[in-house]
């Protein structure tokens, strides 16, 4: 019992993390057709920026983390994306793939390659017991605190004027652009919201690993990255069914595969990808009407 | 003389080499419905794009209210009170048909005179009202078409335009189309309508013009074209009738 309880506190608490970082890679690709790459590189420096300000108050460093991340998304929109936005997705790709690179060489020139030690959330140290598992306090925060952030975009999204602009708009862009919705604004809205969520993982991500490093949200993004794919590229929904998914996967592959079998893990996984795609090629929950970007 | 609402001048739209449009001038008066017949490749949907900015002419020029809007974002087009029915339907099918309507209405702050008008628009198509929470992909072909008008609407636009509201329509509810236009009209919104039904065109509006190959052929009140013996040659690019 306390086994199963202690997997399922990691699966849910990694799963978190995975839908929330397909959720903020959906909701840019979702209106703008944009695989961001670069994402990966809001968690690293929302991680960087909790490293800066070790020392301070926790509040403090996350509320800084938060707003690094919003305005670097939002000037990788502006700067690199924005004049890119009639261009063909390969394009895109490639841009998104340059931003990427380029800011994990800064990262690296300004922070060096090595990895920095961090403890963000330093009161989420000790263990809890729960039906006879001990579980980490910070696991249990982290699957709160994605639950929460998914219930508060949910109704972001369903219950306000700017989220129902964001979903028209990723259903078909120039439609909705001929009833009035601002392009603009919610191209850049998509990747602010990327950015705060990318920061509530990097926090997490950070504080669970116990370092940071310029490719800390690099593998984050490319699990990430196949999540969205099984949910269904475009569908919000279904990004965050697929990070679960994946999620519950990996810690199921770690804690039933044979030792010896257990580096391979990831083979299993992405079996497992090949396998929901040849089945459900448009993903499990697919972008329902979904149109071509302008 | 009343001031066009809508003056289009010489206007040339080109995809690569190909000539869409070739110097097409119209005008659209205040509370008119004007139709714009042709066949297929007349350049009709073409125009429509044009004014609505969802494509760029090489030359000529669009005013609207005397405002020039060649070069405007689709969106400041549409706060400017030009809405555009595509043909199609376009309803946001993952979307609820009471979503579909709100989002008809996001250039507005009035918010009550909105829930006001979303109100009567279901009262008089009872079954947008009666499917308001549904996805609005469920609707019928009518329903649909009969939704996105309304959300067009709700845009307070001053000007509509329809793209082929018939197509694909059977005749009934093509009626019930025409109807709502023709109430419209009464409400004081002028209508510029594609339609490749020409008779139907006729019928409903004030004026016509009919288009082939990227020019205007004829042109004239719709009761003169209709008696019109050169109406069926220009409509079909037969021998040399002109505007």
């Amino acid at each position: 019992m306390s086994g199963l309880v202690q997997i399922l506190m990691d699966a849910l608490s990694l799963g978190g993390l995975y839908a929330l970082t397909a959720l903020g890679i959906g909701i840019v690709f979702s209106v703008m057709r944009l695989a961001n790459f670069a994402h990966a590189e809001l968690i690293t420096c929302a991680a960087y920026a909790l490293f800066a300000l070790s020392g301070q108050p926790v509040v403090m460093a996350v509320a800084a983390a938060v707003l690094l991340a919003m305005a670097l998304a939002a000037l990788t929109e502006r700067l690199a994306f924005r004049p890119l936005r009639k261009a063909d997705p390969a394009t895109l790709l490639i841009a998104s793939f340059t931003v990427s690179m380029l800011i994990q060489k800064l990262l690296v020139f300004a922070f060096g390659s090595r990895v920095k030690p961090i403890d963000p959330l330093p009161m989420l140290s000790q263990p809890v017991w729960i039906a006879g598992a001990q579980v980490s306090l910070l696991k249990i925060v982290t699957i709160v605190t994605c639950l929460g952030l998914l219930l508060l975009m949910m109704v972001f999204l369903r219950r306000t004027s700017v989220g129902l602009q964001m979903r028209a708009a990723a259903e078909d862009f120039t439609m909705s652009r001929l009833v009035g919705v601002r392009a603009d604004t919610v191209i850049v809205l998509a990747f602010v919201l990327s950015g705060v969520l990318a920061t509530v993982v990097a926090v997490l991500f950070a504080a669970q690993m116990g370092f940071v490093q310029p490719r800390l949200g690099l593998p984050l993004v490319l699990v990430a990255f196949v999540a969205a794919v099984i949910g269904g590229l475009g569908s919000l929904p279904g990004a965050v069914l697929g990070g679960f998914l994946v999620g519950v996967t990996i810690t199921l592959l770690q804690a039933l595969l044979p030792a010896e079998l257990r580096p391979f893990r990831e083979a299993f996984l992405f079996g497992a990808v090949i396998l929901v795609l040849l089945v459900k090629p448009d993903g499990l929950l697919p972008a329902r009407g979904m149109k071509d970007r302008v | 003389m009343i001031a066009a609402l809508l003056r289009v001048e010489d206007l040339v739209v080109q995809y690569g080499r190909i000539a869409a449009l070739n110097g097409i001038s119209l005008t659209v008066a205040p509370g008119e419905i004007v139709a714009i017949v042709g066949p297929n490749g007349a350049g009709k949907t073409t125009l429509l794009s044009a004014i609505a900015g969802l494509v760029r002419p090489v030359a000529g020029a669009i005013d609207f209210a005397g405002v020039a809007v060649i070069g405007q974002p689709l969106e400041r087009t549409v706060r400017r009170g030009i809405a555009l029915v595509p043909e199609g339907r376009h309803v946001f099918v993952g979307l609820s048909v009471l979503e579909n309507l709100r989002i008809g209405a996001v250039t507005r702050k009035d918010r009550a005179a909105v829930a006001r008008e979303i109100d009567r628009f279901m009262q008089v198509f009872p079954i947008l009202g009666a499917r308001r929470d549904e996805p609005a992909g469920r609707l019928s072909g009518g329903e649909q078409q009969m939704l996105v008008i309304a959300r067009a609407m709700l845009s307070a636009p001053r000007l509509l335009m329809l793209d082929e509201p018939s197509l694909g329509l059977a005749p009934n509810i093509t009626e019930r189309v025409y109807a709502l236009v023709a109430a419209l009209r009464e409400q004081g919104v002028t209508v510029l309508v594609v339609e490749q039904n020409a008779d139907r065109a006729l019928r409903a509006a004030d004026r016509t013009y009919v288009l082939n190959a990227g020019l205007v052929r004829l042109a004239g009140a719709s009761a003169a074209l209709a008696a019109d013996p050169g109406f069926e040659a220009a409509y079909f690019g037969i021998g040399e009738a002109a505007a």
